[in-house]
C-alpha cells in the first residue's frame, strides 16, 4: 500500500505542485498592491530597475529571521537600484498583526498586502517564504523557496549580478 | 500562445542565418587565395563588407517582419478572444476640476466581479491630465445586463470618497463601450460617475 501511495504522490505530485522556480526566464507577472502608508504600488512602473519581491507571512518562521536581514540588502543596495517589494499574504482579519510584525522588526522596505492572494498564485508562492529577483528588463531571474541560514548571501551574490548588468 | 510559438520559430532561425551569412562570407573571402589564374587578388575586405552589409539588410528586414507579424497575431488575438459582436469595454477617464486622487476601481457585470483595478500616483496623474484607461474587456451575449460601478478616492482635504453607479446595459449586436467618467461638474466638488455609452 505504502508504494503504491508513493507512485501516485510521484505521478500526481507534479501536476498539483506547479514549482515557482517554473517562472525563471519568463516575464515577471504584473501587479498592483496597496502598501501599508496606503498607496498603490505596481511592479511595471519599475521597469529598468532591479527588483527583490519577498513573500511572507506572520505564521512563517523563517520570514521572521529572513526580514531583517532584506532590510540589511536593501539599506545596502538601494541606492544602486533595488528596489524591493515585501508581499505579506496574511487574511484581511489579520492585517493588524502583519503590520505589528513588520514594525517589530523595523522594516524600511515597502510592505504592500496580497490579502486576495493574487499575487501569490501568479507567483505559485505555496512555500514561504518565497523570494524573487526579477531583471531590469522585467524578467524572473531567480527564485529561492523557503529560507535557511546564510541564503542572504546567495541573494546578495545574484543581486551584484543584476546590478552589474 | 501563436505569437510564443513564432517568437520561437524566429529565435531558432536567426542564429541559423547568422552563421550561413557568416560561411558565405568566409567562402568568398578564401577563394581568391586558392583560385591561381585570377589577376592581383582584390582585397577582401570590401567583399567581406558587401556580405556583411548584406546580412545586415537581411536581419533588418526579418527584424520588420516579425514585428509586423506580431502586430497582425495580437489584432487576431483580440479578435479571436473578444469578438465584435460580442465584445464589451470599460473605460474609465476623469474630469474634474478639485484636485480627487483616484484610489481604486471595482467593477461587477451581472453580479460577478470582473475588475478590480488599483491605481498608482502615476496612473492617476494620466487621468487628471486627460488620460483614458480601459479597465475591463470581455464578451457578452446580447440581451439586458446590469454593470455596477464603484470607485474610491481621496479628494481636497485628504477627504475620502467611495461612489457607486449602477448602469443598466443593452447589448445589442456590434461591440458595446462604456465610458465611467468621474466627473465634479454636476455637484460641486462631488466626485460622481457620470456614464456615457459610445456609438
Amino acid at each position: 500500500m505504502p508504494r503504491f501511495a508513493l507512485l501516485a504522490l510521484l505521478l500526481l505530485g507534479p501536476a498539483v505542485c506547479v514549482p515557482a522556480t517554473q517562472l525563471v526566464g519568463q516575464p515577471a507577472p504584473d501587479f498592483a498592491l496597496r502598501s501599508w502608508d496606503g498607496a498603490n504600488m505596481r511592479l511595471s512602473e519599475h521597469s529598468g530597475e532591479v527588483v527583490l519581491i519577498n513573500f511572507w507571512a506572520t505564521w512563517c518562521g523563517p520570514c521572521r529571521q529572513e526580514m531583517p536581514l532584506l532590510d540589511e540588502i536593501y539599506g545596502k543596495y538601494r541606492r544602486a537600484g533595488l528596489v524591493l517589494f515585501s508581499v505579506n499574504l496574511d487574511e484581511e482579519t489579520n492585517v493588524d498583526a502583519a503590520r505589528e510584525m513588520a514594525k517589530t522588526l523595523r522594516v524600511s522596505y515597502p510592505v504592500l498586502f496580497d490579502a486576495r492572494k493574487e499575487v501569490s498564485r501568479a507567483y505559485q508562492a505555496s512555500t514561504m517564504p518565497l523570494t524573487v529577483l526579477i531583471d531590469r528588463e522585467g524578467v524572473v531571474r531567480y527564485i529561492s523557496e523557503g529560507y535557511k541560514a546564510g541564503y542572504e548571501t546567495r541573494y546578495t551574490e545574484k543581486l551584484r549580478e543584476l546590478l552589474n548588468e | 500562445m501563436l505569437r510564443q510559438s513564432l517568437l520561437k520559430i524566429t529565435a531558432t532561425l536567426l542564429p541559423l542565418l547568422f552563421a550561413a551569412g557568416l560561411a558565405t562570407a568566409q567562402d568568398s573571402t578564401t577563394a581568391p587565395l586558392t583560385d591561381t589564374s585570377a589577376p592581383a587578388p582584390a582585397p577582401s575586405a570590401p567583399a567581406g563588407g558587401d556580405n556583411f552589409k548584406s546580412l545586415d539588410e537581411e536581419v533588418q528586414a526579418l527584424k520588420k517582419e516579425v514585428l509586423d507579424l506580431n502586430r497582425e497575431l495580437f489584432v487576431l488575438e483580440e479578435e479571436l478572444l473578444f469578438p465584435a459582436n460580442t465584445q464589451v469595454a470599460v473605460f474609465v477617464s476623469m474630469d474634474v476640476g478639485e484636485f480627487f486622487a483616484l484610489d481604486s476601481v471595482t467593477l461587477k457585470l451581472d453580479n460577478k466581479e470582473v475588475a478590480n483595478y488599483l491605481y498608482t500616483e502615476r496612473e492617476a496623474q494620466a487621468l487628471l491630465r486627460g488620460g483614458v484607461h480601459r479597465v475591463f474587456i470581455g464578451n457578452l451575449k446580447a440581451g439586458e445586463h446590469e454593470l455596477i460601478a464603484l470607485f474610491t478616492g481621496q479628494g481636497p482635504n485628504q477627504r475620502d470618497y467611495r461612489r457607486g453607479a449602477t448602469i443598466k446595459l443593452e447589448k445589442g449586436v456590434g461591440a458595446k463601450y462604456v465610458e465611467l467618467k468621474i466627473s465634479d461638474k454636476a455637484v460641486k466638488a462631488q466626485p460622481e460617475f457620470i456614464v456615457k455609452e459610445w456609438e
